[in-house]
Order: C-alpha cells, then structure tokens, then sequence
C-alpha cells in the first residue's frame, strides 16, 4: 500500500488488504539493507491470523522513495510517525536484526506505543566491520552476496528452501538490489553508531520474546542472549539456522510469534 | 554460514541433503498426488500461499522441488517451476505475462513449434506477434510497441543455429521496460546463463541435454528476479489484483518471485502441466553428470567439425563455433566453452541425398529429439518443420538438403565410420542425379 508520507511517496505492506479499524496491528520492521519482502511468509499469514500488518519499506528501501534515515533514532522516530499518520495507537513489533535496534529504541522512547515485542535474530547493538562497510560503498553487490552468503545456514549453500522452487541466496540479493543502492552504507553505519541498546532494554516492561539463531553470523548468538538477559522479562528460542532465520525458517518462527501473541490476549 | 559452491557441486547437492528420516543420499521420489495437512491452520495457509510448502503435485511437488530449486541454483535465477515440457514452459510464460490486445516481439529463427504457438495459437487469443530477425538489434527496438509485453528468442536458434546477442538485446528490453525471455535449451546452464548477460526469464526443454538420456519429457522456467513488473497498467497480471488470494499484487507480495507465484499460482493450478515426480527424478539423475557430459558433447562437436569440413559429400556446413559463421563473434563471446552440440551441414544431391544418408546410418539414430547421449540425426524438411511453408521455412534458414545431427557421447571414430557409409549411400544417389 502507497501512502504520501511527509513529502514523499512510501510503500508498507499490509498483505494485499485495507486496514480494519479493531484489529490488533503487528508491525514488521526490516535489517539493513532489507525491505518488505524479507518478511514474504509472515505478512500474509498474520493477516489471515486475523490481525493487521504494516510492514513498511523504510525511506529508499523497497518501494520507498525519500532521503534515508541515517540513524537508529531517526528511524524509531519515522516509523512512529509513519504510524500515527495511519491512526495505529499501538502495535505489537517484531524486528529483525537492525529492526530489532529500532523497536528497542521505540520501546524505551514511546512506550505507549508498544503492545508486544519480538526480536528476531536481533541484539542490543549490531557493530558491523569496516570492510563490509567499504565494500557496501565500493561494491554494493558484492556486499549483498557477502551479506547473504554469511546470513544463512549451510541450507543456503543447497537452495534447500520449503518455499518450492526457491533459491535463497538468489533472492536475497534480489531483494536488496530493490533498494537504492547507497541504502546498505547508511543502515551498516547507523547499526555502528548506535550505543542505547543497552539501557533501552533494561527499560523494558512488557513481556517479550527473542526468536534467535544458532548459526547466526551477523548477529551472534552470544550477543542475543545478553539482549534476552538485560530484558526483564524475555522468552527466548534458538532455532537451528543462519540470520536470515524469517526466510529460513518461516514456519517454525510463526508458530512462536503466534503463541507469543496468545500470551498478549 | 552458506558456500558459494560452484556448478558441478550444485550439480550434484542443490535442492537436496540426506533425507533426515531415512539418510537417503539420492533424492526420494514422492510419488504422491496430496500431502496431509497438519491441521486447518496449515492447509489455509498453503492455499493462500501464506507460506511454503505442498498441498497438491500439480502445484509442486517435493521431488518436483528439488529439481527446481538445482536449476534455479545453476542458472543463477531466484525460483524455478518445472512442468511437463519445454513447450508448456513457453506457453506459461507467455499466458503469465500477456492477455488479449498484448503484443510480443520474437525471434524468426527459432524452433518451428515456439513459432506455431506465437504464430497460430496466440493470435486466437488476441496476442500477435512481430517475428524480428535475432540479431538485427536496430528491428528489435523498432518492434516494441507500447503493448509489448514480452521480448522472446532462443540462444542458439533450432535448427538454424543463429546465435543471439542476448546482451545487447538485454539493453534494448531493459531501455524499453519490457521482459527477455530467452530458451536456453541448447546451450544449458554450463555452457552459458542467460540471467548474467541481461535476461530475465530462462525456458528450458529438459528433455534435452539437461535430462540427457532421451527418457523423459520436462521443461522449466527459471526467473531471474531481475525485473520491474511495478507498472500495473503494464503487467497487469503480475502486479494487478490477481482473482484469487484476496486479489493481491504478485509484485507486492512476493517481488523478485513474483513470476514464478504467477505461474504457479495461476499456470499451474488451471492449466495444469505438471511434471511427473518419476521424470523429476529421472532428469535430476541427468543434471548430475551434465558438465561431465556437456564436455564431451562439445568435444565431439569439435572432431566431427573437422571430419565434417573435410568431407566431399558435405557441400556446406553451419556451426557458430566455425569462423565462417555469420554469429561466430557474438558465440565467441557469450558460449566461450563452446557453442553446443548441433551441426547442421547440407548433403550433395539436396533432398533424395539426405534421405539416402539418414537411411544407411546405424549407430546414428534417425529421430525427433537432441540432447540425448546417442548420436541423434534429423531432415527437419521432411519431419520437425515438414508443417511449415516453404517461405517460414526460408525464414527460419532451413532448406531441402539440410542435415541436423546432434552430436552424442559415443567413441567419434565409430560415428564417423558410420557417417563414412551414409555418405556412400547418398553418393550413389548423387552420381546418379549427375
């Protein structure tokens, strides 16, 4: 769905239907250099779970036009704005990696927005090396096929995919070539700078969940399950696969975002 | 973390790891119509194509899969359908992306059957056709119109063996926002990958040497992901409300896949042209040993060039490896490893010499197919282009005294001794004549 939003053209996906005013909304916010489509087997399914989904492309990315976002805070504010313009008074967030930095932002800074959260393959900061940086500024490309290579479990390597017929890595890099290509830079850079993860999540008062993964090369293991310790109260599970764990194993992470959103009722 | 492995390892693994029920090593074959659903959540959700997975083999198919998802791996594409031959590829590929009133620009020199379907059978239901020569890049562009919606040639055309300068013709689409599809059959992934030079849509007929062996009929399409189908004016039927699924946007919702839901979607659910998972199997066992046999084929081709060159009875010869060949730069730099496995030569004393021939060949098998292991001969006059005139047959470069011979994996030497005895039969036939 296309909205004129301050100024500029901007794209979320609702998964192909109009908003209805009583549903509980979700709002899947996307990782660096991503879109929309990273989450393709969650929107839709939600939606047919009976609530409503924004899942927007943020400023350049996806279907979005309008100058980036260069910071974790900049994006918390956008997104939140980008809300109230749609009338959503409170949502239940599910980030995934950068994603998960900006509901953690939005939960410390406008906590009356927040319903639920679900941090997938997220921590509380993401520093990224200067070389996928550089490479992001001198070979944009190669730095999607570093990212899509590293984010992905050795079923990767197989396009081994339940989605029939689909080859992963491919489409991986197919979707980050959606966006404009400086994107990636600006997302690696405000993962790098952003330093609030810490005492966001400590401020954390809701019940969360943290769906992580094993084989994760972005975002450790071992830095998701700090995030899951400085947050008071926060279900985690791990599940055996590489970063791009909405991808690769859809089902499995629906299944928990779905009994997490039992637990809200 | 994944590997980037390359062609031969994803010959032999893409789409597949030891079954982790059984430990099977070779890929099983799910010889099953239906898949029992878990519960009812499950079921919607396969329905609404919320999520992977299989409801219904006409749809897919875990065998079916994984030969998708190699092909998809080895022509670089993001997602792949495989159905039941070559030609119900091209068929779901034109009727994924053109209604009635579109228009599509095409190649004149490609195999006779992709013609008759652009040609006869499309214009039924109100989509023409413009045939342009393959390689005149100045009459592509002047043939797309404001309602092309499709750019389609053959690599390697069949039987003439024009080569396409698929990256210049990629520019040419891309400048005019229109999609390239191109059939990739006689070259396969190994040899050459369309979606790297521009392409946008891989056809196969893997009937051919991708299956390998002459057993089982199968086609494929492999979607580059590398195009914009956002114009809904344009292509409304992939990013317009499709009829079912609440009427969503296949661009919206699935994006760079947003063809293949298409056509799995819409082409296979009401068409129906499904792969059997028997043959799914049958050419995945074929993919495996594809570069070790493509290598060979190419060998072959190489020392029948030069048997054939030096042979009296021939009176001319056609392959884009050879210099004289009109496209033989275009194939020097886009078929490096070589140009594929057919030669098509003329045969002194024209038609009555070219059946003489094909009768008194043995090992050489006188059928309707290429790509097989055997060594396969043809007279596309009097068989595969018999039902075209002789005008559409001029324009597809074809004449009376043409010989097809796709070259098999046999010692060369005993092809040779058996095209040695053809030629003496149509000798006769000749010195008669004169």
């Amino acid at each position: 769905m296309y909205k004129d939003f301050k100024g500029n053209k901007v794209y979320f996906s609702t998964g192909g239907i109009n908003l209805v005013n009583d549903r509980e909304t979700l709002c899947f916010v996307h990782g660096a250099g991503q879109n929309h489509y990273s989450f393709t087997q969650q929107i839709r399914y939600f939606v047919s779970q009976g609530y409503n989904v924004v899942a927007p492309d943020f400023p350049g990315h996806g279907f979005s036009e309008g100058n980036q976002t260069t910071s974790i805070e900049e994006d918390m504010l956008w997104l939140a704005e980008l809300l109230a313009s749609l009338k959503i008074e409170k949502a239940t967030f599910i980030g995934h990696s950068q994603g998960c930095l900006t509901i953690l932002e939005l939960a410390e800074k406008k906590p009356e927005l927040v319903r639920g959260l679900v941090f997938v393959a997220g921590a509380m900061s993401i520093p990224v090396n200067d070389f996928l940086i550089d490479t992001s500024i001198d070979n944009p490309e190669k730095a999607y096929d570093l990212m899509v290579t590293w984010g992905q479990d050795s079923y990767g390597s197989f396009s081994i995919s339940d989605w029939p017929g689909h080859n992963h890595l491919a489409e991986g890099n197919a979707i980050m070539k959606l966006n404009d290509s400086s994107v990636l830079t600006t997302d690696l850079k405000s993962c790098n700078l952003y330093e609030n993860g810490k005492q966001a999540a400590s401020k954390i008062k809701i019940n969360c969940l943290a769906v992580l993964a094993k084989f994760d090369m972005m975002t450790p293991l071992k830095k998701g399950l700090q995030m899951v310790e400085n947050i008071k109260q926060c279900d985690y599970k791990i599940l055996e696969c590489g970063h791009f764990l909405p991808i690769e194993k859809p089902k499995e992470l629906n299944a928990l975002i779905k009994n997490y959103l039992n637990t809200l009722k | 973390m994944s590997e980037k492995y390359k062609f031969d390892t994803m010959s032999l693994h893409s789409g597949h790891v030891p079954d982790k029920e059984t430990g099977s090593r070779a890929v099983p074959i799910y010889q099953t119509t239906s898949y029992v659903f878990k519960d009812t959540d499950e079921a919607a959700a396969l329905y609404n194509m919320e999520v992977g997975g299989h409801l219904y083999t006409r749809i897919s198919n875990p065998t079916i899969a994984t030969l998708e998802q190699r092909l998809a791996s080895l022509d670089g594409g993001v997602s792949c359908v495989a159905c039941s031959s070559g030609m119900a590829a091209m068929h779901l590929v034109v009727t994924a992306i053109c209604s009635s009133g579109d228009h599509i620009v095409a190649s004149n020199k490609m195999y006779g059957a992709n013609i008759n379907l652009l040609q006869h059978t499309m214009t039924r239901f109100g989509i023409e056709t413009t045939f342009v020569n393959p390689n005149n890049l100045e009459e592509i562009e002047k043939a797309i119109m404001p309602n092309t919606k499709l750019v389609f040639g053959e690599v390697i055309g069949n039987p003439g063996l024009d080569v396409m300068n698929v990256p210049e013709v990629a520019k040419i689409c891309k400048k005019k926002n229109v999609p390239l599809a191109i059939d990739a059959t006689f070259n396969t992934p190994y040899l050459m990958k369309p979606i790297t030079y521009g392409a946008n849509v891989v056809i196969h007929s893997l009937t051919k040497w991708i299956g390998g062996h002459g057993i089982a009929i199968g086609g494929a399409i492999i979607n580059g992901g590398n195009f914009d189908w956002g114009n809904k004016e344009k292509f409304p039927t992939i990013s317009g409300s499709h009829f079912a699924l609440n009427g969503i946007s296949f661009w919206e919702e699935f994006g760079p896949s947003a063809l293949t839901a298409k056509i799995r979607a819409e082409g296979m659910y009401n068409f129906g042209p499904s792969l059997s998972p028997n043959n799914a199997f049958y050419i995945l066992q074929g993919i495996e040993t594809l570069s070790l046999r493509m290598k060979k084929h190419i060998e072959n081709t190489k020392m029948m060039l030069e048997f054939l060159k030096e042979n009296e009875a021939v009176s001319w010869l056609r392959h884009p490896d050879l210099q004289d060949h009109p496209d033989h730069k275009i194939a020097k730099k886009i078929l490096p490893l070589g140009s594929g496995s057919i030669i098509v030569f003329g045969i002194k004393g024209g038609r009555d010499a070219g059946k003489a021939f094909i009768e008194n060949v043995k090992l050489s098998s006188h059928l309707a197919n290429v790509g097989d292991a055997k060594t396969l001969l043809i007279h596309p006059g009097s068989t595969t282009h018999s039902h075209l005139s002789s005008e559409a047959m001029k324009m597809s470069g074809l004449t009376d005294d043409l010989i097809r011979l796709s070259v098999g994996l046999e010692d060369i030497e005993d092809i040779k001794i058996d095209f040695e005895k053809g030629f003496k039969a149509a000798a006769k036939i000749s010195s008669k004549r004169s």
